[in-house]
């Protein structure tokens, strides 16, 4: 086991890791910006150093600041937590090279599922199943029309040098492809330079389930089940829950096992979180792989009941994962919101002092969080303040828990978004269970209520 | 000279026999000797002193003239003494060493005057020794780390008066 962690980065999930270590009987090593110094991370761990000026490219993506910290601090392994220098190869092969634990997946699966297409082709040959389309640009209209048909109707055009949203067209009707591929196409060609389409199913209403991954050294595989993560803005997530609502007993065992399946093949190592759009018909595809712990791991946590950062660091001082698929039982449910210190209308950051703080508490209720009163939300890092976790026996009793906690939630002198969480925690799409990726665009669009 | 290119530098330089590189661009200045950890590598200056740290930080960690309300008995012995006194910060996570080699002499003593540019002391950090030089002439007042110890980015490592 390691002695002394390194941990590569900041705030709640810096911290958690500190939890974590201290469980085992691990050291911590805190790093931080100037910025940070009042950090509860800085202050919770066994020690700490300085690496760098507020801005992330000079201290917490600073590598040889960081790796020169491990050093002089005599540390044995580094967790870079998420974001950040998580998910770079990179990074993780330096860390490895200068003889220190590397606490995540070996380089070649990070460089796998960073580059998209390799990812997809991986998972592809591993048997994951993958959104129908054109595996490459469509060559003329006559392809399109019979590809188009195969995958069913409605389809989406992609630009293939289009991004961000830019160059797609979606199509209902058979009668309508022609025309609106030789438009899209024109278009792509004036805006990018480049006229070549893709084409693909369109998904009207599609849905973001993850499965988390755990798996040892040696290629023993296990799932932690699934969590649903498809309250989101502009793909930000603001809300995950576990079990999904819309899965059944028989759609979450083949989820899993293909899952299970696809990483014991490419012999995954150490957490991982494979993502899936799921359809109206509960078909389900491939999306991507992140090969780190989530910021979303505690709803999975509330119902396996086992701390997944404790299993990281085990697993990868190379512990044997000694657990089998059967002994992981999902009890209850769980609910997770994310505080973000943001305006709750028009979302835009609002950092700076938090003048008053009262956290929730109470049977069920989790706070993973570095605030506290007089702590300052800085400007050079993201949003989120605080992860409130809620644990119920049920779905419904979840929710009421979660509205009975945000009601409890004090945090002046900054904006959160705690109002759109309590607005949402009321919407009724949400409340049956029955939302997809789109629901927090039609509550926004929505008129807000009166402020109160 | 950013990270990415000194270590591609590093890395072609990894297995051939080449032991210095001495390599200029500019007012870039790299010196890199290969295979003998004890010498000096590169020149990099120091954080600069008396920068003003952005408003927003709790604790702006590099505002370093000392101010006149210093508390020690020293300070309230010669109140005038120590107003303009300004610090030298380590640039960067690393190791603070006094001198070149432990058989030699320290770069700078208490007293000393040093010149702009002027090496004060060596922070090794990933096996590199870079040398820390003045950014302004003055009188070295304190040396305010042990030899051979930790130090952080924007630890104060010296502290001068003006001459």
């Amino acid at each position: 086991m390691f002695h002394k962690i390194l941990i590569a980065n900041r705030a709640e999930i810096a911290l958690r890791i500190i939890r974590a270590a201290r469980e085992l009987g691990i050291e911590t090593v805190a790093v931080h910006s100037t910025a940070d110094a009042n950090s509860l991370h800085v202050k919770f761990a066994d020690e700490s150093l300085c690496i760098g000026p507020p801005p992330s490219k000079e201290s917490y993506l600073n590598i040889p600041a960081i790796l020169s910290a491990a050093e002089v601090s005599g540390a044995d392994a580094i967790h870079p937590g998420y974001g950040f220098l998580s998910e770079n190869a990179e990074f993780a092969e330096m860390v490895q090279h200068s003889g220190l634990g590397w606490i995540g997946p070996r380089p070649e699966m990070i460089r796998m599922m960073g580059n998209k297409v390799r990812a997809k082709e991986a998972m592809r040959d591993a048997g994951l199943p993958q959104l129908p389309g054109s595996d490459g640009v469509v060559r003329d209209e006559r392809e399109l029309t019979r590809l188009a048909e195969k995958v069913g109707f409605p389809v989406i055009l992609k630009a293939a040098s289009g991004g961000g949203g830019r160059g797609m067209k979606i199509v209902r009707e058979r009668e309508q492809l022609a025309q609106m591929y030789r438009t899209a196409s024109a278009e792509a060609l004036a805006a990018f330079g480049n006229g070549d389409m893709y084409v693909e199913r369109y998904v009207e209403r599609p849905r973001h389930i993850e499965i988390q991954i755990v798996a040892d050294e040696r290629g023993d595989v296990v799932h932690f089940g699934e969590r649903e993560c498809s309250v989101q803005r502009r793909h930000q997530k603001m809300l995950e829950e576990s079990p999904s609502p819309a899965l059944n007993e028989k759609l979450r065992e083949r989820m899993g096992r293909v899952a299970v399946e696809a990483m014991k093949k490419i012999r995954y190592n150490n957490v991982g979180t494979i993502e899936f759009l799921l359809d109206e018909r509960g078909e389900f595809f491939f999306m991507e792989m992140n090969t780190r712990i989530q910021v979303e791991h505690p709803v999975t946590e509330a119902v396996t009941g086992i701390d997944l950062l404790k299993e990281q660091i085990r697993l990868a001082a190379g512990e044997e994962l000694g657990r089998t698929q059967k002994s992981i039982a999902l009890r209850g449910h769980a609910i997770e919101l994310r505080i973000n210190a943001e305006d709750p209308v028009t979302f835009a950051p609002s950092p700076g002092l938090i003048t008053a703080y009262h956290a929730p508490g109470g049977l069920g209720v989790r706070v993973d969080s570095v605030a506290y009163e007089q702590y300052r939300v800085l400007p050079f890092y993201d949003s989120m303040v605080a992860k409130m976790i809620v644990t119920a026996d049920s779905r419904p009793a979840a929710i009421m828990r979660a509205r009975r906690a945000l009601q409890e939630y004090v945090v002046e002198g900054i904006k959160t978004n705690i109002p759109f969480h309590k607005r949402l925690l009321q919407f009724e799409p949400f409340v049956q269970g029955r939302y997809d990726t789109r629901t927090v665009e039609r509550l926004l669009a929505e008129a807000a209520p009166a402020a109160g | 000279m950013d990270v990415e290119k000194l270590r591609a530098i590093l890395a072609a330089l990894q297995g051939t026999e080449v032991t210095r590189l001495d390599w200029t661009n500019g007012q870039e200045r790299l010196t890199l000797r290969m295979g003998h950890p004890p010498a000096p590598v590169t020149a990099l200056h120091a954080v600069p002193a008396g920068q003003p740290a952005p408003a927003a930080l709790p604790t702006p960690p590099q505002v370093t003239p000392v101010a006149p309300a210093a508390s020690s008995a020293a300070a309230a012995a010669a109140p005038a003494a120590r107003d303009d006194t300004f610090t030298v910060n380590s640039p960067f996570v690393g190791t603070f060493y006094r001198s070149a080699s432990p058989d030699n002499p320290p770069f700078v003593e208490v007293g000393q005057v040093v010149k702009k540019g002027q090496v004060l002391c060596i922070v090794e950090a990933m096996k590199l020794m870079n040398e820390i030089e003045a950014e302004q002439p003055g009188r070295l007042v304190d040396s305010l780390i042990q030899n051979g110890s930790p130090v952080e980015y924007g630890e104060p490592l010296f502290r001068f008066e003006p001459v």
